[in-house]
């Protein structure tokens, strides 16, 4: 009798706990969706901010944000993409493959504020890019590689062996194997990576506090050595400065709902194709 | 044709080689950035004490020869006002400024380019005994009676042990980083001790009891909360948790180290649950099993046998959780008040590491000791991340060499 | 002769055209800034102009650097900044374009409404605690301040404090609209201000720099007639170099137009 009853009493527990975190997602949803979605119409999407960021709307920093996830992921997928075939598919089981997977995951543990500093030390200030979309897009780079790399070095893993031998029996090369069979077959699940980095990189600050981010743009940035707004450093922006917060408030509702809604769709997709995927295989 | 073949050959080798090269990006990044936090950073110790380009004069009578960096704040915080109590005489000390010499002398008394400036600082500092002169080195001062106080550099002892973070501070800034330090480290752990038992909770609940349709239910959920973006939850914090903080708990702040620590429970939740709970899944069936079929409950089994067993997974998510609660940034400087002070109690603001440089990087200029600081104190996080991620490492290794 | 103004304007203009100005520095400047820019846009299309905040010495930095054609500045340049630009060979041009009022603070509950120069300096560098010693309720004093890299944080410093240091631990925020949150949500707090943020949710003190004689309270009116001490002018900096790329901007931030964006957004204007 006792036993059951700790048995209740704990399972009970573990279901609120259960409860509780899907409790504490809804109310930071819903607080930002509640708040925001009156904000949110064709004007706020594709307006300049105006009169002290109280009016108008966040289209440069949407834009922005564009830019960036495009520059970013231009440099990384493909580095990402080849560095994992390098490793899973070329590289032996010794210790340079060993040390090279450390090394992603030690990549993908460092705090984002410590890339910010080294995209300054080196982008800003030592290559002279300036504050600029080039220096910003090669830092969130840096961020994504491991996401990517550890996801696409997963999808080549799912790739069953027989491929692969069936491949080289015919007469292929191992270049010709990757480049016909492999990566063919992995495409689904790096593209999964591809869309969970750009959720990654679109919702940082840290490190493009001091490699990118304009405060105001009046205008879209023309090329790769302008600066530019983005999405979560203009709610950081709208949150603390200004001259009414009262009056910018709102906006700072609508710019964190837009924010939430790209990178929660982004990773929504992800997990949708991942269980897609997952369900086939089991077939 | 053949030479096709041959351009096709020529391109394969190519592929093949810009492969290997990509191989090594990750450990070139990785290279690159500790070489780039390194030598920025150790360049502090080469930096002076005091602030660039300025040194400290004194009469040459004066029996002082150099002052400590904590002596020198409370010199000219007018809280040292006598040179007694430095080991000098009996009397009070003047502070003396470049800007008090424009008010003694007229500017065209001084020269163009203030050539003339030097000799009339030496005058004023040989006429008084008791002044203590804080004078750029450009306009230093000329004359016999004018005696410069020993300039030494920035101490490591003094950086890693200070207690004061004064990065502006004049004449001598104070980079000691230990109350930025512990405050990371508390508002990490706090954390951690909020997020500990939720996680693990739910990661059971996850694994041992949830039907299939609460499960599809909870892990979106859970994956959601990690896609959050940080600012995201720094603007929720500020704006809904830290008036709910400071009005329950009745507070004179609401921006304080535990609020931080609350926002950093629920970043750290995911990462802790999904850990948590694949070394939960990884029990083996069979000794779930055997423990049910000798008569113990599920509860039993679940903490008698799954979580010893799951033991070293779950050290792993405990040790990943603080380290995505370390290097968090822009949530914590939203809602931690960012006071730079050895930090007493969970009630009162703390800084952090993360926030200080996201907050003080901008204004720094390049190469100067405060910039050199901030780096350094990337190097800080960096190294107690890695361990972080290395003992993480080691730990799920520990498991697998268990279960063979 | 009209027609040849226009066309030598016409291109001043085009010669002009070359590339985005940069402001960047001083959060108190930036509603100024961020107005002009997009008033001078409207009428100057071709002439782009984009805005940064970051706190002065961050503008200053940049100017510096080269990655910046103007700074917007809170306070004045310092030595050290003058002689790092020297030693780059690189001279610097200053125009005050608006003159600023610090407001000093507090809950809107707080019985205390002025205060004196001492007595503000015992409060930010930590030596009054309370706010019965000042005459109010007994509740602990918590004082806000900006960053460090602000304009606003040294003025303060050099001007209230008589330059000594802030309380080591003082609770420092990024930006001026954090600290009217912070204090209009904090019984016991107490801050300082630009006038042009100042609003209902908070409560501005009268200030005494004579040792209580008189108490003056932060307005446009009182910091026009100068009565009211504890006021600052706001700068642009820029390089003597780029002065032909940055001209019409400067020109139209000191034109009866631009001024008058200083005073709707809530400064004092320098004509």
């Amino acid at each position: 009798m006792n036993k059951k009853l700790s048995q209740q009493i704990a399972f009970i527990i573990f279901k609120l706990f259960g409860v509780l975190v899907v409790a504490i997602l809804i109310s930071i949803l819903g607080f930002i969706i509640v708040n925001g979605i009156s904000v949110i119409n064709w004007e706020f999407l594709t307006a300049f901010p105006n009169e002290g960021m109280t009016t108008g709307g966040i289209f440069p920093a949407i834009v922005g944000t564009l830019y960036l996830i495009i520059g970013s992921l231009l440099f990384a997928f493909p580095l990402g993409v080849m560095s994992a075939i390098y490793t899973h598919e070329y590289a032996g089981k010794g210790w340079i493959v060993k040390t090279i997977r450390m090394m992603t995951n030690n990549l993908a543990s460092i705090p984002s504020i410590v890339f910010g500093l080294f995209g300054m030390a080196l982008f800003v200030n030592k290559l002279n890019f300036g504050d600029s979309i080039i220096a910003g897009s090669l830092t969130l780079g840096l961020l994504a590689l491991p996401v990517i790399i550890r996801t696409t070095e997963e999808a080549l893993k799912a790739v069953p062996n027989t491929y692969r031998e069936a491949s080289l029996a015919l007469g292929a090369t191992k270049l010709q194997t990757i480049k016909k069979v492999v990566i063919p077959a992995a495409m689904p699940n790096i593209i999964t990576g591809l869309i969970l980095s750009i959720g990654r990189v679109s919702g940082e600050t840290a490190p493009i506090l001091f490699t990118v981010a304009a405060y105001l743009l009046p205008q879209l940035p023309t090329g790769i050595f302008d600066q530019a707004m983005a999405l979560p450093y203009h709610l950081y922006v709208l949150a603390t400065s200004g001259t009414d917060l009262g009056a910018s408030r709102p906006m700072a509702y609508g710019t964190a709902l837009v924010l939430i809604m790209i990178v929660l769709t982004m990773n929504l997709l992800a997990s949708f194709m991942r269980r897609k995927l997952e369900k086939k295989r089991s077939k | 044709m053949q030479k096709r073949k041959i351009i096709r050959r020529i391109l394969d080798n190519i592929t093949e080689k810009l492969l290997t090269i990509s191989g090594a990006v990750t450990g070139i990044a990785i290279l690159f950035i500790t070489f780039f936090l390194f030598t920025e950073g150790a360049a502090l110790f080469q930096s002076p004490q005091v602030e660039h380009g300025y040194a400290l004069y004194v009469n040459s009578s004066n029996p002082v020869n150099t002052l400590q960096p904590e002596e020198t704040k409370a010199i000219f915080d007018a809280e040292i006002t006598n040179w007694n109590t430095l080991g000098g005489k009996n009397s009070e000390i003047k502070i003396f400024r470049i800007d008090d010499a424009f008010q003694i002398y007229p500017e065209s008394e001084l020269g163009e380019n203030y050539e003339l400036l030097p000799a009339k600082l030496g005058e004023i500092i040989s006429k008084e005994e008791n002044i203590l002169a804080f004078l750029p080195t450009q306009y230093a001062p000329q004359g016999t009676a004018v005696k410069a106080l020993a300039a030494k550099n920035i101490q490591p002892k003094e950086y890693f042990l200070g207690k004061e973070w004064l990065p502006t501070a004049t004449p001598v800034p104070l980079f000691g980083v230990l109350p930025l330090v512990l405050g990371t480290l508390l508002v990490s752990i706090v954390a951690l001790i909020i997020a500990l038992p939720l996680g693990l909770g739910v990661a059971i609940y996850l694994s041992e009891l949830a039907s299939d349709k609460q499960r599809r239910l909870l892990k979106p959920v859970i994956e959601l909360l990690a896609g959050i973006p940080s600012v995201v939850y720094g603007f929720f914090g500020l704006v809904v948790l830290v008036p709910i903080v400071q009005k329950t708990l009745n507070l004179p702040v609401g921006e304080t180290a535990f609020t931080g620590s609350l926002l950093l429970a629920i970043m750290a939740l995911p990462t802790i649950i999904s850990v948590a709970e694949d070394a939960l899944r990884n029990t083996p069936r069979a000794m779930r099993e055997a423990s049910l079929a000798l008569g113990a409950t599920q509860w039993q089994t679940i903490y008698r046998v799954v979580i010893p067993y799951a033991k070293s997974g779950i050290s792993a998510a405990v040790v990943l959780g603080i380290g995505r609660a370390i290097g968090e940034t822009m949530a914590v400087m939203m809602v931690t008040g960012n006071a730079a002070v050895m930090p007493h109690s969970l009630m009162e603001s703390v800084r952090t590491i993360p926030a200080t440089i996201a907050a003080e990087l901008g204004e720094a200029p390049a190469g100067g000791a405060h910039y050199q600081a901030l780096f350094l104190l990337g190097c800080i996080l960096f190294v107690f991340t890695m361990i972080i991620s290395i003992s993480a490492e080691i730990i799920s290794k520990k498991k697998t060499y268990k279960t063979h | 002769m009209k027609k040849q103004l226009a066309l030598s304007l016409a291109l001043c203009s085009m010669a002009f055209t070359t590339s985005a100005q940069k402001i960047k520095g001083s959060e108190t400047v930036l509603p100024i800034s961020e107005k002009a820019a997009q008033v001078f846009m409207k009428s100057n299309s071709a002439n782009k102009v984009t805005v940064t905040g970051g706190g002065s010495g961050v503008g200053i930095s940049a100017l510096i650097e080269g990655t910046t054609d103007i700074a917007q500045a809170s306070r004045k340049i310092k030595f050290s900044e003058r002689q790092k630009l020297q030693e780059s060979g690189k001279a610097v041009k200053e125009i005050t374009v608006a003159i600023d009022a610090l407001a000093v603070i507090v809950h809107p509950s707080n019985k205390v409404n002025k205060l004196t120069k001492e007595q503000l300096e015992g409060i930010f560098t930590g030596k009054i605690k309370n706010w019965k010693e000042v005459g109010g309720e007994d509740i602990k004093i918590v004082p806000y301040a900006r960053e460090t890299s602000s304009g606003t944080y040294e003025f303060f410093k050099e001007h209230v404090l008589s330059n000594k240091n802030y309380m080591s631990g003082i609770m420092s925020m990024p930006a001026n609209g954090s600290i009217i949150q912070s204090v209009s949500q904090t019984k016991g707090a107490i801050a300082y201000v630009g006038l042009a943020y100042l609003n209902s949710s908070v409560q501005a003190v009268s200030v005494s720099f004579n040792k209580g004689k008189t108490f003056t309270a932060p307005s446009v009116a009182n910091a026009k007639n100068k009565t009211y001490p504890v006021v600052r002018p706001l700068f642009y900096y820029y390089l003597t170099k780029s002065e032909s790329k940055v001209k019409k901007f400067i020109d139209f931030s000191l034109s009866s137009e631009g001024q008058k964006i200083v005073e709707e957004v809530g400064y004092i204007g320098v004509k």
